[in-house]
């Protein structure tokens, strides 16, 4: 580990946050600047904190794990959006911008409703491994094998938080508003790698064979460099381009 | 219930790339073929002469290279149109799209934009190009392009054209091989910016190579102007004829 | 006041609350979960290292079945657990991970052929059998005896939350996001549902309906220094704490977890030692050996935590930039093994200390982790005080802990109680005592209370600070009610809790943002955790013992005789600043495996005259059977069991080998 020697001065950070509540009449969307004095390794949700308890109670923002792992606090930091728990200031500028991220209900200040879209994709892309005899697995019985590079493979692909951070960064989903984005793509891939799940390409093809799916994706690659979990999205989306299109035409 | 399988979607994705595809392509031999003249004059002689028919056909039909601008133009046309719905449709869609991209800085979206661009402006470029192809098929040689070049001004279609085409062209092959083989595995990142690196340097090539073309043109159609209208005759008939 | 009405409400959509939710609704009650936050992000989805599920795959489980996981659980928790629910807990483990691996968790999987791996430090070869290849694979975690915790690399919660919340969403179960229940209504002592604050609009909406259960995770934010997700307020708990009615179980018993990165304290897991890794101390020594020469780095989490407290006390920590630490050392394992399955360690290495966990140590230092005590359940997860209210998970002190809890056994716990508490709730749903008869004049009298709870705090003018009271308790907390207790430093928190929960009786809030107010939120909340706060402290100041987690350093025995019993907290007087204690003995005389000595940790404690009494009974019992009977029936002529489970769980489970 590095030790620092000479101790500087601390850095007083001026954290200017978009800042806008929905539930009060009286609000229209405006930045207020915010200085706080820099703490050793402190992240955005130390920081964050700070403002609230000391500076502005009524400031709204998400948290839930802050390690990074829960995909809660996604937000526009300095432009780019990025999971602010694990975002180190002594990593930024002194002079700190952050919003909500795009494309997402505005809760209030930098709180969206991620939850929500999610939700809605998960319900339109069908995202759960697909049985006809759903209750054909017998619990009681040694469990169905799988290839364990395959299992890997899954996870790989499993390991995205739905933080929305590929959807804030893609010009198309800031544009179009159906569109699934790579969060949605990513887990049509995932549920086509598992065997267990028993769609055809056909039926995938019927829900991502179209503009608000694989076929509006403009290859702006905002996803795939702004994934917080380095989810090979631009490979994935790739194959099911390759695969749908060869499906469908 | 799954909904109706429509097979156009696919279809028009797959269409707009392959038209681009062979338009890159076409371009790029395009760029050889017209680079003949830093071989010499004779050269970019006997290579519009081939296009005209000539070595198949004993003598050149010039009708041969206006078939060939219509079938470019065809593919121009379908490719804008596939591309245009991609382009922000609304007021509200392009104020979403220009706060983005202002916001985030993105270089592979700034890639894009470029290619909007640049569509944009070959939109207005490649017609008039392939207008006078198309209608003046027999134009095409070393003096009379030269002339065009020069005594006609189109150079400062010919150049713009040059910058537009190919920005868009490299970018689009790169994109193309995003969009359908994007890397993967644990050089993912590697291989793609080795793409990117490759972009580049098409695009530097073939900027240097469309110079030094369009300059040749130029300094032949300037040495020329006052016989501009003569025809080009290929240096083994002077011999013959003195 | 809007009125929802359905079968079933679920508070917190955990792994727990899901799948009791899909167990009801599978019955066909209607269900809706309540959530503070988007599904998805429950604190389920933090867990790392395994789920504890004896299949007995690999090479390193091999031998493994519930006899085992059961012995192991109840020695993990000081005997503090409740057997026959551990029984019914260990008997469905392998049922609930196969269940998942049918519904699409990505379970790693069991290799055929040769691997390196790492133990006590050394690199060993094995060979995996063509038998085991491809069923779910296991790694060592602290306190067991065999490789029992399975995973999916080291995002194993995160992984089987999302199949989960997958399968909830494609069972058309409705969740409610941000809304927070603020009281339970309850007539008498029958529960029929909640007060609900939506977090968006700060609207009260009340729900009605025949079975509610809590399934709201642990408490640990009570602590300043925790591995817990910010939402880990343990609301649950205390809203059934507040009916005056429904009792908590082992508020005291607290784990704190070896391994929290510092200063942030995060969680890096225990498949870290579990996979071979090693605890260093300031002088780069291994020290857990010198201390616990059977298990080492992989005793009980209760055991190591206190080792590494002793060590620096002892003054061989590290002297950190964030006060002092010791090192955990996966170098060894290697970059790939890192890189294939510690990953999300490797991700929190990297961005919150700026380290490769491939060449670097890593600082860590115990921080507070789970909550062993909640809401006290019967075996079928039912309050035995309040009727028609259930708990799981986390939050319900169901009792397979008791006063440690086992790496892997609570995500394990929380899929299984989900299982057990689904189906306990519909049979509840469908029987005489589900019918629900409320007149909305009730419902509304607590919502009208509610409403002026909320009234009171924010025309508050005492002056006090919310996020300041917050920050005392929590420092509290950490300083006086952590791993090491004594009397004196625990009447000291109780007073200061006391004091607390005075002061903030007077908080003023400074903004009166409409909508949800963060400030309203920390205040109310905060109320509700000093009731926790000092169930916790006030529990472990009265236990003059020492048991698993809970360590007095005035009584350091473990006293059997007088302390085998649970604690109940209860507050029936919404005034007081203490909780009521009772207690509720454990029958050494029902054990299936009568208290002794862990296998770590210290070996003397003060023993129960019952527990000769039942070891004789049992040596005759088995002496009895002969030598034929089979492991199923010695176990059932000690403790049976399996008639508490639903029916449909009963079955045996098939392991490598076995006929069905």
């Amino acid at each position: 580990m590095n030790q620092i020697a000479v101790k500087e001065a601390p850095r007083s950070l001026k954290i200017r946050i978009l800042r806008h509540n929905p539930h009060d009449p009286g609000s229209s969307p405006h930045l207020q600047t915010f200085e706080l004095e820099e703490a050793e390794s402190m992240t955005l949700f130390i920081a964050l904190n700070e403002i609230r308890q000391t500076m502005d109670p009524s400031l709204q923002f998400d948290f839930v794990c802050r390690a990074g792992i829960c995909g809660s606090c996604g937000m526009i930091i300095n432009g780019r959006p990025g999971l602010a728990c694990r975002t180190l200031t002594r990593n930024l500028p002194e002079c700190i911008t952050l919003a909500p991220l795009p494309a997402f209900e505005l809760i209030g200040d930098l709180s969206v409703n991620t939850g929500k879209w999610m939700r809605g994709m998960s319900e339109h892309l069908e995202t759960w491994v697909h049985q006809r005899d759903q209750d054909k697995a017998d619990i009681d019985r040694l469990e169905e094998r799988m290839e364990p590079d395959l299992a890997e493979k899954i996870y790989e692909l499993e390991r995205c938080i739905e933080c929305g951070c590929c959807i804030a960064a893609c010009g198309t989903a800031r544009m179009r508003e159906d569109f699934v984005g790579a969060v949605g793509l990513n887990q049509i891939t995932r549920f086509r790698l598992d065997p267990r799940d028993e769609r055809s390409d056909a039926d995938f093809y019927s829900l991502v064979g179209d503009e608000s799916g694989v076929f509006g994706c403009m290859t702006l690659l905002g996803c795939e460099d702004y994934c917080p979990k380095d989810l090979p999205l631009a490979a994935q989306i790739a194959f099911l381009r390759r695969r749908m299109a060869a499906t469908g035409s | 219930m799954p909904k109706a399988l429509s097979a156009w979607p696919a279809r028009i994705d797959l269409l707009q790339s392959l038209s681009g595809l062979l338009l890159v392509l076409f371009i790029w031999a395009h760029m050889f073929f017209e680079s003949s003249i830093l071989l010499g004059e004779d050269a970019m002689y006997q290579v519009s002469r081939m296009f005209e028919g000539e070595p198949l056909f004993g003598k050149p039909y010039p009708l041969l290279v206006s078939a060939v601008g219509i079938t470019v133009f065809v593919l121009v046309a379908v490719h804008a149109i596939l591309a245009l719905r991609k382009f922000p449709s609304s007021s509200r869609q392009y104020r979403q799209l220009h706060r983005h991209m202002g916001a985030i800085r993105h270089p592979d979206t700034a890639l894009w934009y470029a290619q909007v661009i640049t569509g944009f402006c070959l939109f207005f470029l490649v017609p008039t190009h392939l207008y006078t192809v198309i209608t003046q098929p027999e134009n095409i040689g070393p003096y009379a392009s030269s002339d065009r070049v020069w005594s006609e001004r189109f150079w400062i279609v010919y150049a713009l054209l040059l910058l537009t085409v190919h920005v868009h062209a490299a970018i689009g092959v790169y994109r193309l091989a995003m969009k359908w083989y994007a890397p993967s595995g644990v050089n993912a990142t590697r291989n793609r910016a080795r793409l990117k690196l490759a972009m580049w340097c098409i695009l530097g090539f073939f900027i240097v190579l469309g110079t030094a073309s369009l300059l040749t043109y130029m300094r032949i159609g300037y040495q020329h102007a006052d016989r501009a209208g003569e025809r080009y005759v290929p240096a083994a008939l002077h011999t013959e004829d003195s | 006041m809007q009125i929802i009405y359905t079968d079933v409400l679920v508070v917190g959509a955990g792994l727990a609350g899901q799948r009791a939710a899909i167990g009801a609704k599978r019955r066909g009650h209607d269900t809706i979960v309540l959530s503070l936050v988007p599904a998805k992000r429950s604190h389920s989805a933090a867990a790392q290292g395994g789920m504890q599920a004896s299949l007995g795959n690999c090479l390193g489980a091999s031998g493994d079945n519930e006899d085992i996981h059961f012995a192991d659980t109840v020695r993990g928790s000081d005997w503090g657990a409740d057997q026959e629910v551990v029984r019914m807990f260990t008997h469905t483990a392998p049922k609930g991970i196969r269940e998942l691996a049918a519904w699409g968790v990505p379970w790693n999987r069991v290799q055929r052929g040769k691997h390196e791996i790492t133990v006590d430090g050394k690199k060993q070869t094995v060979e995996e059998s063509d038998a085991a290849h491809g069923l779910i694979t296991s790694r060592n975690f602290g306190g067991t005896r065999k490789w029992r915790a399975c995973f999916v690399s080291d995002g194993t919660g995160h992984a089987m939350l999302y199949t989960m919340s997958n399968q909830a969403i494609a069972a058309g179960i409705p969740v409610h996001e941000r809304m927070e229940a603020l009281a339970l209504i309850h007539e008498g002592e029958r529960c029929c549902g909640a007060i609900v604050r939506n977090l968006q609009s700060g609207e009260l909406l009340a729900y009605v309906a025949k079975a509610t259960c809590i399934a709201t995770g642990g408490y640990g934010r009570i602590y300043r220094v925790s591995t817990n997700a910010v939402i880990n307020e343990g609301m649950g708990a205390a809203i059934a704490l507040e009916t005056g009615i429904a009792s908590l179980g082992n508020m005291e018993a607290i784990q704190f977890h070896p391994t929290a990165i510092v200063p942030a304290g995060i969680l890096v897991t225990e498949g870290c030692r579990g996979d071979g890794g090693l605890l260093l101390d300031g002088a780069g020594h291994r020290f857990m050996p010198d201390y616990e020469p059977q298990k080492m780095e992989l005793a009980s989490r209760d055991v190591v935590s206190r080792r590494m407290e002793q060590h620096i006390a002892a003054g061989h920590g590290v002297q950190g930039r964030f006060g002092e630490h010791l090192w955990l050392d996966i170098r060894l394992l290697g970059k790939a093994h890192i890189e294939r399955n510690l990953r999300e360690v490797k991700e929190i290495c990297h961005y919150f200390l700026g380290i490769d966990p491939v060449n670097d140590l890593i600082p860590v230092r115990p921080a507070q982790h789970y909550s062993m005590g909640g809401v006290r359940t019967d075996h079928r997860g039912q309050s035995p005080q309040l009727r028609g209210l259930f708990a799981a998970g986390e939050s319900a002190c169901w009792d397979i802990h008791g006063f440690n809890r086992l790496g892997g056994n609570s995500v394990a716990e929380t899929v299984v109680a989900g299982m057990i508490v689904g189906d306990s709730m519909a049979d509840f749903c469908d029987s005489q005592e589900g019918a629900l008869q409320i007149s909305t004049a009730l419902v509304e009298e607590f919502g009208r209370r509610e409403r002026q709870r909320l009234v009171a705090i924010s025309s508050g003018t005492g002056g006090e600070n919310a996020f300041e009271l917050t920050r005392l308790m929590q420092d509290t907390m950490t300083a006086s009610v952590g791993i090491f207790r004594h009397g004196e430093r625990l009447r000291e928190a109780v007073d200061t809790l006391q004091g607390l929960q005075r002061r903030a009786a007077n908080i003023t809030l400074r903004s009166s943002a409409p909508g949800a107010n963060p400030e309203l939120v920390a205040a109310y909340r905060l109320k509700r955790m000093l009731k926790l706060a000092q169930c916790t402290a006030f529990g472990a100041l009265q236990r003059t013992e020492s048991r698993g987690a809970h360590y007095r350093a005035d009584y350091p025995q473990r006293n059997d005789r007088e302390w085998l019993r649970r604690t109940l907290a209860s507050w029936p007087d919404a005034d007081a600043t203490l909780p009521t204690l009772e207690y509720e003995a454990l029958d050494i005389m029902g054990m299936e495996l009568p208290p002794g000595w862990r296998g770590y940790g210290d070996r003397d404690y003060i023993a129960h005259p019952d527990t000769e009494r039942r070891q004789h009974e049992i040596d005759a019992v088995l002496a009895g059977l002969g030598e034929t009977a089979d492991r199923y029936r010695r176990q059932q002529a000690l403790m049976p069991f399996e008639h508490l489970l639903p029916t449909h769980l009963r079955k045996r489970n098939q392991r490598v080998g076995d006929e069905l």
